[in-house]
């Protein structure tokens, strides 16, 4: 029961904190000094062209009443018209959604599959040889630029050893997908031969999302795993002669994660709304390349529209940390 | 894992399937082919291009980035051809223009197509141009200034004249920017008097050599050939063309050495076009283009309008330097607003060159101190015009002036240009082609009509230049309008209204196979009715 009110709880802070969020985007996207519109107009438009087209597309209006109608469209489930694809924002959103959510979502898999074994490990070895290799790796994992990354991976392995492919999502231009995410299709197609097509393309870009995202999670899990090792429940588990795999593995593990889970959630957050280098040097058709363009044009409805979808997933995500810490360590909620 | 080699050859399987499909349907419309068309494989192209296709729309985009969905896929009354740019009939057979300059009436041809097998007609230009006017987009702008709504009108089925407001010398050069629209099928689809704003961003309405098939606004567009369009195909041809947007240079330049694109766009870096050179499946097509790169100087303020201090400037400029050092001599010194190949360029007139000491003689006749740095603008993103503004900064400082280096994106800038006020002291970017007549550079540059726009950041004001410019409009004589313009570009020179840097080189990365691609300035090249692949 207490699980279900703190979703509730956190759910009805979601509505203030995105009308908040909204407007403060809505302000500062309007008040710093650029003109979709005169872009709209093109290069040779006179200033009463692109005065007539201003007010065409009813961005002469007062900011308050703008932002007042936005609010308003939004509670019908409208996202507003991009100024330069002249398509609903919620169209150009939802055709690329489907790319992020799975590269994240591998990516994410990729870094805490490896990340929290490797932190284990890199705990329980601490100041070996094991630990410090690990140490180096997870610091240049933190250090390393993506884009550079991608470029070496892009070089030794599609260039030079033509094992992966280069960039975008599939061989090809993509057939119509079912539900935009190409290994949930192949599998349901059970056409495994382009399900292996798309897992090449995968590679490259989720391995080079993942590499920091797996440095963090190897730290925090090595430090958690640390402080609990330090634990009396650990001392009295190993007097009772409980086999140390199942010390560290179930007991030790479990208590380490909590602030593993907290990082998790917030990696999953960040790089699902920033995506954007890897998208670009991968040419992954995902949203963060899209909320790139939009910023560059200032497409006014394109931005709020990648700041609704941004807060709803900051959103989501601390909630199911929120969740996690409850299940993990349920004497906060008291549940 | 499966390595690629092998998903190539499942591709090559079912292609293969694909191929014999198509070869044998096209096999009797072709027209004009002196090779039957089941002879040959079923052909692909693949472009990676540096900006999006966001919309399909040909009324809402008047970019390079765009264009070769306004060239493949819809066609217009004249066209842009070869280069130098020549306005060459299209779906017109001919035009007579009335003596006072006022009435363009076109003779359309017979049997043009529509994708959907409708005939092109003189109501679907009526239409498309209304609809340029209405949608207010792309190309729109220049067309307010010569017509207005109900300009255009259908004599017969197949004769459309349009009835300027005043008498404008370069209507005809933007005429092929009328991208016919299948009218029956583009009002069917609008929404709320919306004139099928969302409807054709996504769909195509055209009679152009190619059809869209499949548009992804995330990836790009893939057209097939249009067997039965009116210009006919020549032995061999591509049947398939995908333009898709990759925006990271090297991933275009390693794509392009891999094979996974037959054709790259963008400017690239002197290595990078090595790199490609020197590759066996690579060639670099080489043409001189029209795209001036040049620093506006705002005139308004002092100290800039003191012709002194803007000679000042332009003496302190390194083009030698820039051009053959930086640039890796990839580009050619252009010394006026005009670019070198067009006609209406003073050939007596040599520019400034690098001179320290003249520069610093310059400052020194000045009126008002430069007691405040000198603001140097360039594009962010935009590496050339950076280092442009870095050069010119370094010339300064030796000439004793301060300046700051500052990077705007393009939308920002453009909402500063508005104002003299918040305009930069100089700017540095480029001027394209948008149509191939000396009034896209000399003229939308220091018309006074035109100042705080993109063109003229300068806010060049000079009554005797806007009445040589508006003789030049009213002309329909070409060596009549050419003595104006050189008399207008000796005058802005003198004058320094600005700093004119290269006239760019157009370098075409493609596969070695590929052939048969004609530059044009309008275009860059990616009309693609003509390329083949050599067997």
């Amino acid at each position: 029961m207490r699980i279900l009110a703190l979703i509730l709880q956190r759910i009805a802070w979601l509505v203030p904190t995105l009308a908040g969020l909204v407007a403060v985007v809505f302000f500062i996207s309007r008040v710093i000094p650029a003109d979709p519109v005169a872009k709209l107009a093109g290069e040779t438009a006179s200033r009463a062209q692109i005065e007539l087209l201003r007010e065409k597309l009813g961005l002469d209006r007062p900011l308050l009443v703008q932002l007042v109608d936005y609010y308003r469209q939004l509670l019908s489930g409208d996202l507003g018209t991009s100024l330069f694809t002249t398509r609903p924002v919620w169209d150009d959103l939802y055709a690329r959604l489907p790319a992020t959510i799975e590269l994240t979502i591998v990516a994410m898999m990729i870094a805490v599959v490896i990340g929290i074994p490797l932190g284990v490990v890199s705990a329980l070895y601490r100041n070996t040889i094991i630990d410090h290799v690990l140490r180096i790796i997870t610091v240049a994992g933190l250090a390393v630029a993506s884009f550079w990354l991608a470029l070496v991976l892009q070089l030794y392995f599609a260039m030079d050893l033509g094992w992966l492919p280069l960039q975008a999502r599939i061989t090809g231009f993509p057939p119509p997908s079912i539900t935009g995410f190409y290994i949930v299709d192949t599998l349901v197609e059970g056409n495994f031969t382009r399900f292996r097509n798309v897992v090449a393309h995968l590679t490259l870009p989720a391995f080079t999302l993942a590499f920091p995202a797996l440095a963090t999670v190897v730290r925090f899990t090595r430090a958690g795993v640390l402080e609990t090792l330090q634990k009396n429940f650990v001392v009295y588990q190993r007097a009772m002669g409980i086999p140390s795999g199942l010390i560290v593995w179930k007991y030790v593990l479990r208590n380490s994660l909590i602030s593993t889970v907290t990082q998790i959630g917030l990696l999953f957050g960040i790089l699902l709304a920033g995506t954007v280098v890897i998208e670009t040097v991968f040419q992954w058709p995902g949203i963060g390349a899209y909320a790139f363009e939009a910023i560059l044009q200032s497409d006014y409805a394109a931005v709020m529209g990648f700041t609704v979808y941004a807060g709803v997933v900051f959103g989501i995500v601390n909630l199911v940390v929120d969740i996690g810490h409850a299940i993990l360590d349920p004497r906060g909620t008291g549940a | 894992m499966r390595d690629r080699h092998n998903d190539i050859l499942d591709l090559s399987r079912r292609d293969l399937m694909a191929y014999a499909g198509a070869a044998a349907l096209t096999a009797g419309t072709a027209l004009g082919s002196a090779t039957p068309a089941s002879a040959q494989a079923k052909t692909r192209f693949v472009f990676a291009n540096e900006s999006d296709y966001d919309t399909v729309d040909p009324h809402a985009a008047f970019d390079v980035g765009r264009v070769a969905i306004r060239l493949n896929i819809y066609d217009g009354l004249m066209r842009w051809q070869k280069n130098p740019a020549v306005l060459e009939p299209w779906v017109a057979e001919s035009h007579t223009i009335s003596p006072d300059g006022l009435v363009y009436t076109f003779k359309m041809r017979k049997g043009v197509k529509f994708h959907d097998g409708t005939e092109v007609k003189a109501q679907d230009v009526v239409y498309s141009l209304e609809r340029i006017l209405a949608v207010g987009k792309g190309a729109a702008s220049l067309f307010k200034s010569m017509v207005a709504p109900g300009a255009a009108k259908a004599i017969d089925d197949y004769t459309v004249e349009f009835k300027l407001a005043k008498p404008s010398a370069i209507f005809l050069s933007i005429v092929p920017e009328i991208h016919i629209v299948n009218s029956a099928l583009v009002k069917k689809n609008e929404k709320g008097g919306d004139h099928a704003e969302a409807w054709l961003s996504k769909n195509s309405a055209g009679s152009g050599a190619y059809k869209i098939t499949q548009f992804d606004p995330a990836i790009g567009f893939v057209a097939e050939r249009w067997p039965s369009h009116f210009k006919g195909w020549g032995p061999k041809w591509i049947d398939e063309i995908e333009f898709r947007a990759v925006k990271d240079t090297n991933t275009r330049v390693l794509g392009l050495i891999r094979g996974d694109f037959n054709g790259i766009g963008g400017y690239l870096q002197t290595d990078q076009l090595n790199r490609i050179k020197a590759n066996p499946a690579t060639q670099v097509l080489e043409a001189e283009s029209m795209r001036v790169m040049m620093a506006q100087i705002n005139t308004t303020r002092a100290p800039f309008n003191d012709v002194h201090v803007r000679r000042g400037i332009n003496y302190a400029f390194d083009y030698d330097g820039f051009n053959k050092e930086i640039l890796g001599g990839l580009v050619e010194r252009n010394p006026t607003p005009l670019p070198n190949t067009i006609w209406g360029v003073p050939k007596d007139v040599k520019g400034y060159s690098f001179d320290i000491e003249k520069a610093k003689a310059e400052f020194a006749q000045a009126k008002v101190k430069l007691d405040k740095p000198i603001e140097l603008a360039y594009l962010t993103g935009f590496q050339q015009s950076e280092q442009a503004a870095q050069l010119l900064q370094n010339g300064l400082t030796k000439a004793g002036v301060q300046s700051k280096v500052v990077g705007y994106p393009w939308p920002t800038i453009v909402e500063r240009f508005k104002d003299p006020a918040t305009t930069p002291d100089v700017s540095i970017y480029w001027i394209s082609t948008y149509y191939a007549d000396p009034h896209n550079w000399v003229g939308e540059m220091f018309s006074s009509s035109t100042a705080g726009t993109f063109k003229n950041a300068s806010h060049y004001k000079n009554p005797k230049v806007d009445e040589l410019l508006e003789k030049a409009l009213r002309s329909t004589v070409q060596a009549e309008r050419a003595k104006l313009y050189e008399e207008v570009t000796r005058i802005v020179v003198d004058e320094a209204a600005g700093l004119w840097i290269y006239n760019t080189k157009w370098y075409g990365p493609y596969s070695s196979k590929l052939k048969g691609i004609v530059f044009c300035p309008i275009g860059s090249a990616q009309e693609m009715r003509t390329a083949y692949y050599e067997s």
